[in-house]
């Protein structure tokens, strides 16, 4: 799907009370959250927050007990995750769940599996070969032999191989060795300036909030603070529990 | 024993390999796929070899010239089979590895029992074709043309395997899913169809197998038994889920059993197969080329 600029503004996720438990146990309760089409949007929290959970049930791939989830005003939570997929929703997660013993090549040929015509196929492979040059040199390797870094970028690709409206990052600084994170930021900035909204989980908080135009904060399943980046950055709690200022 | 007899036990003992590994590679694709095991193999070869038998007492025409029917019906066959009950075997909450094999062992006897119903217990064969009867003469050494087709057929089958996996999306999709089968729905892949495909494409395999296989030997519904018990020697040998171990497998397998079917009584052929496959198993569970 290709960025509308006229659409900039617009509603593209929301989530309404969005209720989700394991087994009896509340994970995430009454969220409710939404992401303008343009932006990034960060959910910060401590771990065991709920962070991981928002974005597993947004994507589909788990249940939700109550709530709604709303793409491009399509209800999307009643949907399995493949289609929510094809509505242009890509998600990377937490342990990335790439092809290990297939190949970079094949991993990034994979996310591209619904698009037809050869055409539409290779064009986002420019794009995710500007993003991360690196990709390039490693396309006969296996994904499992990658470096964590490269298997983030690897993640990140294929999601964006799939050509996303909305693209939804879990922790992708995690595990990285830091000269890495930066890169992995700054693409974020350079993928939402492809049209590509970008909605982020992630436990550095400082680093996002530079690069994010509004954030929310999970505490233990529950939304205690939402605001605009520089809100929630100067906001005392925040300051005090995250940024040990 | 003279070269030439060697060269002749050894080439049968091939061709039957070659059938072998094309009986079992759908068994291990769709283990491979999936980790379920189908205990109704042996019956979708039967029902591919009666399909066989029924469009040529219906049409008439040449075993031969049937053989894309009869595999464009196994795969849909196939599909449907894991549509309408493995599908809902695999939901099962508790003790699911068992719920899949009871409910494919269940559908294994619910085929027998129609085919008994629809053909009668009788044994059945197609007397008159091209290909039925005739051998073939290569350096002193006789082939029965039948077995000849079926090694050339097994051999096409799995090139074209080969090209389907390393390929094609399709093969790719089945490669992803069988790596991480909740994974593929994040670039868009829905696996339940990936399933159904797969389940379709290991029921066109075995289904090739039979349509050879009903050229040269007795349909009956119990046919179905003894080659499964086969296949799935041939598939631990070769290792689970491994399309090309089968292949490797199948031809181990025919060899011992064709050298031993004269060695000693042929009542007894069988035994140094399951001698070879425990031998495999104690020292290499994984099998030859498993990656268990």
């Amino acid at each position: 799907m290709q960025h509308d600029p006229a659409a900039s503004g617009k509603t593209l996720l929301d989530v309404q009370g969005l209720t989700t438990a394991y087994r009896g146990l509340v994970a995430i309760s009454d969220i409710s959250i939404t992401v303008a089409a343009g932006e990034i949007v960060v959910v910060a929290g401590a771990n065991g927050a709920g962070k991981s959970t928002l974005l597993k049930t947004i994507a589909g791939m788990e249940q939700s007990r109550s709530g709604t989830v709303t793409l491009l005003d399509r209800r999307i939570d009643t949907m399995p995750a493949h289609e929510v997929t094809a509505l242009g929703l890509a998600y990377v997660p937490e342990n990335k769940r790439l092809f290990p013993r297939l190949t970079v090549s094949d991993n990034l040929r994979l996310g591209s599996y619904l698009h037809r015509g050869k055409a539409d196929r290779e064009a986002p492979l420019d794009q995710v070969f500007a993003l991360f040059p690196r990709l390039k040199e490693r396309l006969q390797q296996r994904a499992g032999t990658l470096s964590g870094g490269e298997q983030q970028m690897l993640a990140i690709s294929r999601a964006l191989m799939t050509r996303p409206t909305l693209l939804m990052l879990d922790e992708p600084s995690q595990g990285i060795m830091p000269k890495l994170v930066d890169e992995i930021f700054d693409a974020v900035v350079a993928i939402r300036k492809t049209g590509v909204t970008v909605l982020l989980v992630e436990q550095r908080l400082a680093e996002s909030l530079e690069i994010a135009d509004r954030a929310y904060v999970l505490q233990t399943g529950r939304l205690v603070l939402s605001g605009n980046a520089a809100e929630v950055r100067d906001h005392p709690d925040i300051r005090r529990v995250y940024l040990g200022l | 024993m003279t070269a030439q007899a060697f060269f002749q036990v050894l080439a049968s003992g091939l061709l039957m390999g070659l059938l072998y590994a094309l009986i079992a590679v759908g068994l291990s694709l769709i283990f491979g796929l999936m980790d379920v095991v189908n205990f109704a193999h042996g019956e979708f070869l039967m029902v591919a070899m009666y399909a066989t038998f029924g469009l040529w007492a219906i049409v008439g025409v040449d075993p031969v010239l049937l053989m894309p029917l009869v595999i464009a019906f196994m795969f849909v066959f196939g599909a449907a089979v894991y549509l309408g009950v493995v599908r809902f075997a695999m939901r099962a909450k508790t003790n699911s590895g068992m719920v899949q094999i009871f409910a494919t062992f269940g559908l294994a006897i619910l085929i027998q029992g129609v085919s008994q119903l629809l053909f009668s217990p009788d044994y059945r064969s197609i007397p008159a074709s091209w290909l039925g009867g005739r051998t073939v003469s290569i350096g002193g050494v006789f082939l029965p043309l039948p077995q000849v087709y079926g090694g050339l057929i097994s051999v096409l089958a799995f090139a074209g395997l080969y090209l389907l996996m390393s390929r094609t999306d399709f093969g790719k999709a089945l490669e992803a899913t069988r790596e991480d089968q909740g994974a593929v729905a994040l670039v868009g892949i829905d696996r339940n169809k990936v399933f159904a495909l797969g389940w379709g494409l290991g029921a066109a395999l075995v289904g090739l197998a039979g349509s050879v296989l009903a050229i040269f030997y007795y349909i009956h519904p119990q046919v179905g038994g003894p080659f499964a018990l086969v296949a799935y020697v041939v598939v631990a040998l070769g290792g689970f889920g491994s399309v090309f171990g089968a292949l490797a497998a199948g031809l181990i397998v025919g060899v011992v059993e064709s050298f031993a079917a004269i060695a000693m009584p042929p009542a007894m052929k069988s035994i140094p197969v399951y001698l070879l496959y425990l031998g495999v198993v104690f020292i290499r569970p994984s099998g030859l080329f498993g990656r268990l």
